[in-house]
């Protein structure tokens, strides 16, 4: 514990020593980059003197510092589909400049991965990051015409879709609870709606998506694979828009609009399906699903304000639920099912002087699962969930152009609730144990720096420091050796249970060959207190978050990452290859046999058992970012093992996701001003599963006995999709489009899961096994329209 | 409460099945290793009564399965030897009809009693497999009767009120037989529970019938039902953790085989050197249900 102290002090000390050897007459240009259409701030927008190259871009915010040597410069603002910005200017003082940028007359919709300086890829420290706009995605083809940024996200090298009907995602071998996703600073605990055949991101009401799988700067923590930071759009703050869309299976609307005019704006968007409505006349009265109801909605809202040049707030707010209900008559049965998230963003931006810039902000999260039925006698509740309250200090300090540095701290208090369950039968309460909620302190401090040490070398280093306390009030029951509860100790409100202190260091630095081409290496190690607990093979939203325990220990992650980066013919070709290898601590899994009902009148993770992961790939890229062709191929080709003492006997064996190939082709065709064209094809190994390998008579039944786990391949998944988009004429107040798609073109029929049939009976002394595979969807067209006035 | 959990994941696996109602299904083939041929025993001790025990081998996994092969997997060739520790009783080979298979290995000298500790040797194929098991208490149910369900016209569950007695640790086995439309002891649906949800309280609860193979092929009307007119004979057994581990996860295997939910789990065996199966103890207590 010393040693990492005493390297994080030595750390800072380097890093202060640094920037002081570099303090000259050097003067600094500052201000807020954002698009004169709307208002909104850009993030990503290219800021720098045309005459050395020197530049940076703009922060989440829009904020951008510029530090150079006294002189006269052409100062150039530059964003990918805007009108550049180009001044003079003669830097004698510290200048302070508000940029606005015009939306190129023709859209050219080229691209989809953009937001970069046009050699980006080669000139950043950045490894495995993904940015992608909103705007660009809706033009690929989407699924029953739902423009989904998560599934666009899985298109990208190493990043892995779970199969159809599961929108989490795998990021270089690691599990979907190991991905933080962001909604404007809120954690998002269930990204998906209806078991994930869409997820919770409504794309009108966002604006930016920044995925990062290789070194993950210090500023983020807590889970091991990724990160996925979305902003929502902050409303346009010139004029009122409303634009929406009616598709096959959902409506969305969005109105945004200014308060006062370039000061203040909000947004509002809401979607909601009707998937139960249009169903309902098809259901047969006698139907097994009749009486059965589903839907799911979600509203985004942002109110944002100007109070000054130097202080802006935010507050903005998400709420989805997924609802499904259930009444039989004949059966006496009836069931309701919601889950859904919450989350509340307060964030305050202040300018203390040009080169230092604070965020501050307190976040509200909250998911919920809630699930009642009622049977004859029987009446039973069961209900889980995550509620975060959060507060983050975020400083941003440009001492000169060759550093960016961050620090700040963050303070988590998490109260989980795992499942937990009432019961009566006959108006008598069957005692399944006291409510449980596990209540744990979840802080950290980071420091981050990106330093070009030269013009060819660039280092983006940091540290983490984190700080786990799993406290009471908490009742810990006792098992024996053949897992019995026998006893229980209770711990008081906020005694400390259990706490865990570690230091996380981060690096990524690249080396400029030339111009074109670059070598990059990342280094970064994290450690995760929260942990996602499936009971069932794929992922439902019963799946349980529980924190670090006194028994369950932090998942610790240690990652390094090789690239060669390199553009051809004026950045308009981007490559890359990535190598990475990632070792993985303390992963957890249930223990062989436990059944959903075993977590109650019980602590769930007295049911885990744990064990150690690893995965190791390589990822190549090639990206055509401009022209009337744009598009990508990734190919991804992974290896990932789990062993854990308690399965499997012990012996290692594939981890559920582990996808040996893994190819996604994306084109797009700008034909005229009107139309575009898109394809896609994927193609992925399929996914590991444990089969049966022979099979037993019990009281006259027959069972089976299963083979090694995850030794069997389930058939390959591929797919092509395609879309046109037509964008009709601009009229003077009124612009609309149509997106036509076709989904799996060639009808080919992916395996969703195997199972078997077997027919006939022991006592009938005839037998019969056949293996079937179900698959979710055949050819699948579907058309949106969407409107914007 | 067992059967309502199981229930949840139905609803949960139906609620899939609704938005991808037409999803497509076809037959595929499957190349599965070869598996090592194993012993499966399945045998009990029920109090006041012998032992039996059933041998078979295990299957391979596809393909028909016709009478020939069936009786193949009938072991007939065994030594089976119960113990208390202090008399051995070597087992006889016993035919009966009703029981599958009905070629079984039955007792004749040593009668299960309460509180004692039974140890099974079986020597077969030249491998020896061993196993032990209790005998717990038996407690008896407080009252027993037949209510029709609503919607229905004379089928209905059997109830029961009960006491748990005070301490963790009981599990329990329920069995019913309906005179003349059954031959043996068919375990209810959901035969198996551990007081743990309900230590030392007094409760009702239901029973649905549980059918001597879900695997038949012929449709049952009364199928879970007891009927107006039946004469049941409940049968409610105090068992170990062994047996309880065992029939809970082989009856979580008959239930959720197939149902791409769940986590494909071993069934727990207490049966040493290398079998499948299950050796256990019955504290049994007996009721009949007249159901009017």
């Amino acid at each position: 514990m010393l040693k990492r102290i005493t390297l994080f002090l030595s750390f800072l000390f380097l890093f202060t020593f640094s920037i002081i050897a570099q303090q000259q007459q050097k003067y600094t240009i500052s201000g807020y980059v954002k698009d004169a259409s709307t208002g909104e701030y850009m993030m990503g927008a290219n800021v720098y003197m045309k005459e050395t190259m020197k530049g940076t871009q703009t922060n989440q915010y829009g904020y951008f510092v510029l530090t150079t040597e006294k002189g006269s410069y052409t100062f150039i603002t530059s964003f990918m589909g805007y009108t550049e910005y180009s001044e003079k200017v003669n830097l004698t003082q510290n200048l302070k400049k508000n940029i606005t940028l015009q939306e190129k007359v023709i859209t050219k919709k080229e691209i989809v991965i953009t937001g970069e300086k046009e050699n980006n890829n080669t000139a950043s420290t950045d490894m495995g990051k993904v940015q992608m706009e909103v705007e660009k995605i809706k033009t690929l083809p989407a699924f029953l015409g739902e423009v989904d940024i998560m599934k666009t996200i899985q298109l990208t090298p190493g990043v892995q879709s779970a199969g159809e009907g599961n929108s989490s995602f795998y990021v270089r071998g690691g599990g979907p609870d190991q991905n933080l996703i962001l909604l404007d600073e809120a954690v998002v605990y269930n990204a998906s709606h209806l078991f994930g055949f869409f997820s919770v991101f409504n794309a009108d009401a966002v604006k930016n998506i920044e995925l990062t799988k290789a070194g993950m700067p210090a500023n983020y923590g807590g889970r091991l694979a990724s990160v996925l930071d979305i902003s929502m759009k902050e409303g346009n703050n010139q004029k009122y828009n409303v634009d929406g869309g009616i598709g096959v299976i959902s409506s969305r609307l969005t109105v945004q609009g200014p308060i006062k005019k370039d000061t203040s704006s909000f947004i509002i968007s809401g979607r909601r399906t009707y998937i139960d409505l249009l169903i309902k006349p098809f259901v047969k009265k006698t139907s097994a699903f009749k009486g059965t109801g589903y839907y799911f909605y979600d509203l985004n809202t942002k109110v944002n304000y100007r109070l000054s040049d130097k202080d802006r707030i935010f507050l903005s707010g998400y709420f989805g639920r997924d609802i499904f209900s259930l009444n039989q008559k004949d059966l006496s049965f009836k069931n309701s099912i919601s889950w859904g998230n919450a989350t509340t963003s307060f964030r305050w931006n202040h300018v203390f002087a040009p080169k230092l810039f604070l965020n501050t902000s307190l976040i509200f999260s909250d998911y919920k699962f809630e699930m009642g039925a009622t049977q004859s006698e029987y009446d039973i509740k069961l209900y889980s969930g995550v509620r975060d309250y959060n507060a983050k200090l975020d400083f941003s300090y440009f001492p000169n152009t060759r550093h960016k540095v961050k620090f700040g701290m963050n303070y988590i208090y998490h109260i989980f609730t795992p499942n937990n369950a009432t019961a009566k039968t006959s108006g008598v309460d069957l005692d399944l144990g006291k409510e449980v909620k596990l209540y744990c302190n979840d802080a950290a401090l980071y420091i981050n720096d990106e330093w070009d040490v030269t013009d060819r070398i660039k280092i983006n280093g940091g540290l983490r420091y984190t700080c786990f306390q799993f406290t009471g009030p908490f009742e810990r029951y006792i098992l024996n050796y053949s897992n019995q509860v026998i006893d229980s100790v209770y711990y008081k409100k906020f005694e400390n249970i259990k706490t865990y202190n570690h230091v996380e260091p981060r690096l990524s630095i690249r080396y400029g060959i030339n111009e074109l081409s670059s070598i990059k290496a990342s280094f970064t190690q994290n450690y995760q207190y929260i942990h996602l607990a499936s009971v069932t093979a794929i992922s439902l939203p019963t799946d349980i978050w529980m924190p670090s325990t006194n028994i369950v220990e932090p998942q610790f992650g240690t990652q390094y990452s090789l690239g060669y980066f390199r553009n051809y013919r004026k950045n308009m070709w981007e490559t890359s290859v990535e190598v990475y290898y990632k070792d993985m601590k303390n992963q957890i899994e249930f223990k062989e046999g436990s059944l959903p009902e075993d977590n109650i009148k019980n602590n769930t993770d007295n049911n885990l058992t744990f064990g150690r992961g690893w995965s190791y790939g390589s990822e190549f890229f090639i990206n055509k970012r401009t022209g009337k062709w744009t598009g990508w191929i990734g190919y991804t080709l992974s290896y990932t093992k789990r062993k854990f003492p308690e399965i499997n006997k012990g012996v290692e064996y594939w981890a559920k996701y582990d996808r040996r190939h893994d190819v996604s082709v994306i084109l797009s065709y700008e034909f005229n001003d009107h139309w575009t064209f898109s394809a896609i094809w994927v193609y992925a190994t399929g996914n590991a599963m444990t089969l049966p390998i022979s099979r037993y008579i019990i009281n006259g039944t027959i069972v089976n006995e299963y083979g090694p786990k995850n030794s069997y391949r389930m058939p390959a998944y591929h797919r092509a999709d395609i879309s046109a988009t037509y964008t009709g004429k601009k009229h003077k107040n009124y612009q609309s489009s149509w997106n036509f798609s076709i989904y799996n073109v060639y009808n080919r029929y992916n395996p969703y899961y195997i199972y078997f049939q077997t027919t006939g009976s022991i006592l009938d002394y005839h037998i019969e096994t056949q293996a079937k595979q179900v698959s979710l969807f055949p050819i699948l067209p579907s058309v949106t329209w969407n409107f914007k006035f | 409460m067992k059967r309502t959990t199981n229930q949840i994941f139905q609803i949960i696996a139906g609620l899939f099945l609704f938005f991808v109602f037409y999803s497509c299904e076809k037959n595929i083939s499957v190349d599965i290793p070869e598996s090592e041929e194993k012993v499966v025993i399945e045998g009990s001790i029920d109090l006041n009564d012998y032992p039996i025990v059933f041998l078979t081998k295990n299957l391979p996994y596809f393909g028909v399965i016709d009478s020939s092969m069936i009786y193949n997997l009938i072991i007939q060739d065994a030594t089976v030897i119960v113990s208390d520790g202090n008399v051995y009783d070597t087992l006889m080979k016993t035919f009966d009809i009703n029981y599958f298979p009905p070629l079984f290995y039955k007792g004749s000298i040593i009668k299960g009693e309460v509180g004692k500790t039974y140890y099974l040797t079986v020597k077969v194929l030249g491998k020896t497999f061993t196993s032990v098991t209790t005998i717990p208490q038996p407690i008896p149910l407080d009252s027993t009767w037949f209510k029709v369900e609503p919607h229905q016209d004379s089928l209905g569950y059997l109830w029961a009120k009960f006491t748990d007695p005070p301490g963790t640790g009981n599990y329990y086995r329920l069995f019913t037989k309906r005179l003349t439309k059954d031959k043996i002891f068919v375990p209810i649906f959901g035969s198996i529970y551990d007081d743990k949800f309900f230590n030392g309280q007094q409760f009702q609860f239901s029973m649905m019938r549980g059918s001597s193979s879900i695997n038949s092929t012929t449709v049952d009307p009364e199928f879970g039902f007891y009927k107006i007119g039946d004469t049941v004979i409940v049968k409610a057994c105090s068992v170990d953790k062994a047996t309880y581990d065992f029939w809970r996860t082989a009856e979580g295997e008959m239930y959720s085989s197939g149902n791409p939910f769940m986590t494909p789990s071993q069934i727990i065996t207490n049966i040493e050197g290398g079998g499948l199966g299950v050796w256990s103890g019955y504290g049994v207590y007996t009721d009949t249900v007249i159901c009017k």
